[in-house]
């Protein structure tokens, strides 16, 4: 019993075909480098917030940090979009990967941590950096640890994956 | 592209920048001149820098010589051997050299003898010797004027052996890296890791001071720096193992050119930042301050280049084969 045939079926749409096999660098490359962008924005301004509440260069006050779930925002949509496009592209490759489930599940995992944050550290104005820094210790670890299974995750799906293409 | 010429530019840099650096820093030491320190602090991350450049650029200036007649493939590799055991030593020191910087900032007076500058002149002696190595074992490959008849035998002296056994063999370390998908994998994963710490530190730097969230001082995000600095250091490591797990399939490719001109650009930019006043303006600005144009134009430059330098990387896979050999 092979792959589901659905996943041909998208493979074989014009779309699909287009962004596979394009030789235009706005096809595949372009999407996959917004992919980037998204990452080095959502992981970069998270990682940011994470290493100040860990004890990281503690003269930045905690309070304005909160302008940075902004950016974590844009650059998640942006890789949520492309990510869907990503998919597209490849549907065998990606949708038969066990690693691509992996990676979706920590994704999910990471951002629920980063509302919980947001919550727990942001939400009350009236805190002190103190009392932020320790309601939102562990969940700064937590979030580190998940982002960075999730961009090994992420990665590795180039050397995972069973099929290329539907197997004809 | 001429990667022979290439290599002949930029070779001079790692060998001869490094002596000088060298020999500023020891010229400091009797009349404790932080200028002159600072200077010699300064040369060496540069000479860093340009040292990959150098060392990436061999690859293709092998390619272009390596059917002549009289050329040995011993010789040559005996040199790349050489140049991997300095190039180790040359990045120790100047990220030494960076600790050193970031150590004595906002110091009044000059910083007292630390362990940081310790290291700096133990491991900048290691590499101006070394450098002088990799110079002479280039030299043979191609000057038979200076060629005594030594570069043949097996190496003559003690100390000359006893290094050579330091030298790793360039096709070892090749086939080291890309024997394992897995090992190839978790290089590339760090490779993104790091890019997500350096995008993070200095992009939030930068977003200061283009004006984004006034609340912060900039001084203070000034000093997630460090955190930039080893994202920047794993890539560092992690690409050039790359390379010299793919030299070829890097070399004849422009957007991995056009990345490390990208990455040199960076440090000019970072220079700039902190050898013209721009750093010193906005170094004490507090909440809701701005910053002046200068400090601007360097922050947009930075942010700008470092989403350049991800494009470039992005699109090396996409580039591959580009260049042509010039023969």
């Amino acid at each position: 019993m092979g792959p589901p045939v659905f996943l041909q079926a998208i493979e074989d749409t014009g779309f699909s075909t287009w962004l596979r096999e394009s030789e235009s660098p706005f096809a595949f490359y372009f999407i996959l480098l917004f992919h980037t962008f998204g990452l080095a924005l959502l992981v970069g301004a998270n990682a940011v917030v994470d290493l100040r509440l860990l004890g990281v260069a503690q003269a930045i006050p905690i309070a304005p940090l909160k302008r940075l779930f902004k950016i974590m925002w844009i650059g998640f949509t942006m890789n949520a979009l492309t990510g869907v496009l990503l998919v597209l592209a490849y549907p065998t490759k990606t949708l038969t990967n066990w690693d691509f489930y992996a990676k979706l599940t920590i994704i999910g995992f990471a951002v629920w941590v980063m509302q919980k944050l947001k919550n727990q550290v942001f939400e009350d104005a009236s805190l002190t950096d103190v009392d932020r820094m320790a309601r939102g210790a562990s969940l700064a670890k937590w979030s580190l640890v998940l982002w960075f299974a999730a961009i090994t995750a992420g990665r590795l799906l180039a050397y995972t994956y069973k099929y290329l293409t539907y197997p004809s | 592209m001429n990667f022979a010429h290439l290599h002949l530019l930029l070779n001079h840099f790692p060998i001869i920048g490094t002596i000088v650096g060298l020999g500023l820093f020891l010229v400091s030491l009797p009349g404790k001149n932080e200028d002159l320190r600072r200077a010699s602090l300064i040369i060496f991350p540069t000479m860093a820098l340009i040292a990959i450049m150098t060392f990436f650029s061999g690859v293709g200036a092998q390619g272009a010589i390596k059917k002549d007649p009289g050329v040995s493939e011993a010789l040559i590799e005996r040199h790349q051997g050489a140049a991997m055991l300095a190039m180790v030593f040359m990045e120790i020191t100047g990220a030494l050299s960076l600790v050193a910087l970031w150590k004595a900032q906002g110091k009044a007076r000059p910083a007292s003898w630390n362990r940081s500058l310790s290291a700096v002149l133990l491991f900048s002696v290691v590499t101006v010797l070394l450098m002088a190595r990799v110079g002479t074992t280039g030299g043979d490959i191609r000057h038979p004027e200076i060629v005594s008849g030594q570069a043949e035998r097996a190496d003559a002296t003690g100390i000359s052996r006893m290094v050579r056994a330091f030298e790793p063999s360039p096709g070892r370390v090749a086939e080291l890296m890309t024997t394992s998908k897995w090992w190839w994998a978790f290089m590339m994963d760090m490779h993104f890791v790091g890019l997500a710490l350096l995008i993070g530190a200095v992009g939030i730097l930068d977003l200061r001071m283009l004006g984004f969230a006034k609340q912060i001082p900039i001084s203070s995000v000034h000093r997630l720096l460090p955190w930039a600095m080893l994202g920047f250091a794993i890539n560092l490591i992690t690409g050039v193992l790359a390379f010299t797990g793919m030299d070829q399939y890097y070399t004849y490719d422009w957007a991995f050119w056009l990345k490390m001109l990208a990455i040199l650009l960076l440090g000019l930019n970072a220079a700039a930042f902190y050898l013209t006043d721009a750093f010193h303006s906005v170094e004490n600005l507090g909440p809701g301050d701005d910053a002046p144009p200068l400090a601007k134009f360097i922050a947009a430059t930075s942010l700008f280049l470092w989403f350049a330098v991800i494009t470039l990387g992005r699109y090396i896979q996409s580039f591959a084969d580009t260049i042509t050999v010039h023969k």
